[in-house]
């Protein structure tokens, strides 16, 4: 096995529960609306 | 009246030309030359190559829209730039070939006042043997290219429904290649596609990469403060390639692609073979075929250009060792050094040197990540070049240029793992700065509040949106000017 394998098999696997709410409709609605305002922060600092 | 010329009409281009168009007016003409009629919105190309959208759904002419706009098109290739003029007229200009199928073998010569050199990447397939559409692997370059692997991709997804196991292999195809969050996109593109389609269990997907490490990505991976601890991507990318069952192969440059085997080199000087049924692979980039002429016909090329073709801007081109790589090495205005009505904008700009750690094999051959310069970045130069000249076209050439630093600039990268409104997901990404600041930052060098990644359904959400508004924004409807770069 590589060390890259190695690395892979020991990496964390998510949670039921984190994989509940990647899929999630609600929680899924806040985290889009989070991830676009921190984008849209970034994004007008970078207009000047 | 000024004219202001820009080679090219990818994200940087075109933005360039329509951010021109809406400050100056009348008051300038702008020409923009490219080989290809259609703009496309590269990142959702990933999405034609799994069979999810067509090249329609991403791609449209470019004619009508400089037509409404009021900016002249010319359907051509740039061939050469001369940049003090002719020895009877000092203005500067360019030679252009055209591809126009109505203009076939025609040539022209187009004077400027200002050039925006926005060319994008020459895709160098013929840098591996058998690398490319042409020979013995696939790519999700262009929308074309993405269409065929969507086609390759049927195949295999039917073989595999047939009981047939089946290898597919998707990453770079070279040792200095970039593009490799391209690369991540359609691994696990392809590979949600193929357990929809319930034949994940007869694949073996593998991910093949000059990155040294997973979460590279070309910018030296990052660091997310995550539940309490500092997460390195590369703990965050493992994560996935363990959850979704794919294999890695990193450190690898391709040395050459034979019907059904891949031919590579690792960091340790050490040889392999990987045999595949699909492979798609990244091509590495260079500038486009471009030369550069004195106005007493000298060949200046290797001054305004370097090596890899790329045109040498306001950056520190000085080699020095990593550890003295600074961010205040990279450039801020993009003006060209010599030629201070010229500009280089998105790839076609050289950078200083990479942003990841630079590898070598003991046989000498470079294994390390060339420097994204992705979307985000690509358009707010774009913008902020255009922005420039307008000023100095409407209070003369002392005018103070704008800056946009990739070293004062932040990006959000969204890179899908799988489509579909309720199925889908993307890693969504954000950093800042771009490039990595050690001085401001200790320890990281990134701003640890502002850089971040998470994955989910809403990522998808977030790519899907980008994929529509930056094509209403690139067709210049109202108000297309209110969505940021």
């Amino acid at each position: 096995m590589s060390d890259v394998d190695r690395s892979i098999a020991e990496a964390p696997l998510p949670t039921a529960g984190t994989l509940r709410r990647r899929k999630g409709l609600f929680y899924q609605a806040t985290r889009f609306v989070a991830f676009n305002f921190r984008m849209m922060k970034m994004v007008t600092r970078a207009h000047h | 009246m000024a004219r202001v010329v820009i080679l090219g009409a990818g994200i940087s281009g075109h933005t360039a030309a329509r951010h021109l168009q809406r400050h100056l007016k009348k008051g300038a003409e702008i020409i923009v030359v490219s080989p290809n009629s259609n703009w496309n919105w590269i990142p959702s190309n990933i999405w034609v190559g799994v069979g999810k959208m067509t090249k329609d759904q991403v791609t449209f002419p470019l004619a009508p829209i400089y037509k409404r706009k009021h900016i002249g098109f010319r359907q051509a290739k740039a061939v050469a730039i001369h940049p003090e003029g002719s020895p009877d007229n000092p203005q500067g200009f360019v030679d252009i070939d055209y591809t126009d199928p109505t203009r076939s073998g025609q040539e022209e010569q187009l004077t400027y006042d200002y050039l925006i050199v926005a060319t994008g990447p020459k895709l160098n397939f013929a840098a591996t043997p058998g690398l490319g559409p042409d020979g013995n692997s696939w790519s999700v370059c262009t929308a074309g290219h993405a269409e065929q692997s969507a086609a390759a991709l049927e195949t295999i997804i039917e073989a595999l429904k047939a009981g047939e196991r089946k290898t597919l292999v998707i990453g770079v195809g070279h040792g200095t290649c970039t593009c490799e969050g391209a690369a991540f996109e359609y691994t696990f593109n392809v590979e949600h596609e193929l357990r929809e389609r319930g034949v994940r269990e007869l694949a073996d997907v593998v991910y093949l990469s000059n990155e040294y490490d997973l979460g590279d990505l070309g910018v030296g991976g990052m660091t997310f403060a995550q539940n309490g601890f500092e997460t390195s991507s590369k703990m965050w990318t493992e994560s996935l390639f363990r959850e979704r069952g794919v294999r890695a192969i990193l450190r690898a440059h391709v040395e050459k692609v034979d019907p059904g085997v891949i031919h590579y080199e690792e960091l340790d000087g050490s040889k392999h073979t990987l045999d595949f049924d699909f492979a798609m692979l990244l091509p590495p980039f260079r500038g486009v075929d471009m030369k550069a002429y004195a106005n007493n016909g000298d060949d200046i090329t290797d001054d305004l250009f370097a090596p890899n073709g790329f045109l040498r801007v306001d950056a520190d081109y000085a080699a020095k060792p990593f550890e003295e790589w600074t961010p205040e090495d990279w450039p801020k205005t993009y003006q060209c050094p010599r030629y201070a009505n010229v500009f280089g904008v998105g790839i076609a700009f050289a950078p200083p040197h990479a942003i990841s750690e630079p590898r070598k094999s003991p046989n000498g051959t470079i294994i390390s990540p060339a420097p994204p310069r992705t979307g985000m970045p690509s358009g707010v130069m774009g913008r902020t070049v255009a922005l420039s000249i307008a000023e100095r076209i409407r209070h003369g050439d002392q005018a103070p240029l704008r800056t946009a630093s990739m070293a004062a600039m932040g990006a959000a990268c969204i890179a899908s793992a799988g489509t579909g409104l309720r199925k889908g997901s993307a890693a969504a990404i954000t950093m800042y700065p771009i490039i990595p600041d050690r001085k401001r930052f200790p320890g990281s060098g990134r701003d640890l509040t502002q850089t971040s990644g998470e994955i989910g359904l809403s990522g998808h959400w977030t790519k899907l949106l980008l994929h529509y508004l930056f094509i209403y924004k690139a067709k210049a409807r109202f108000g297309w000017f209110m969505i940021p770069e």
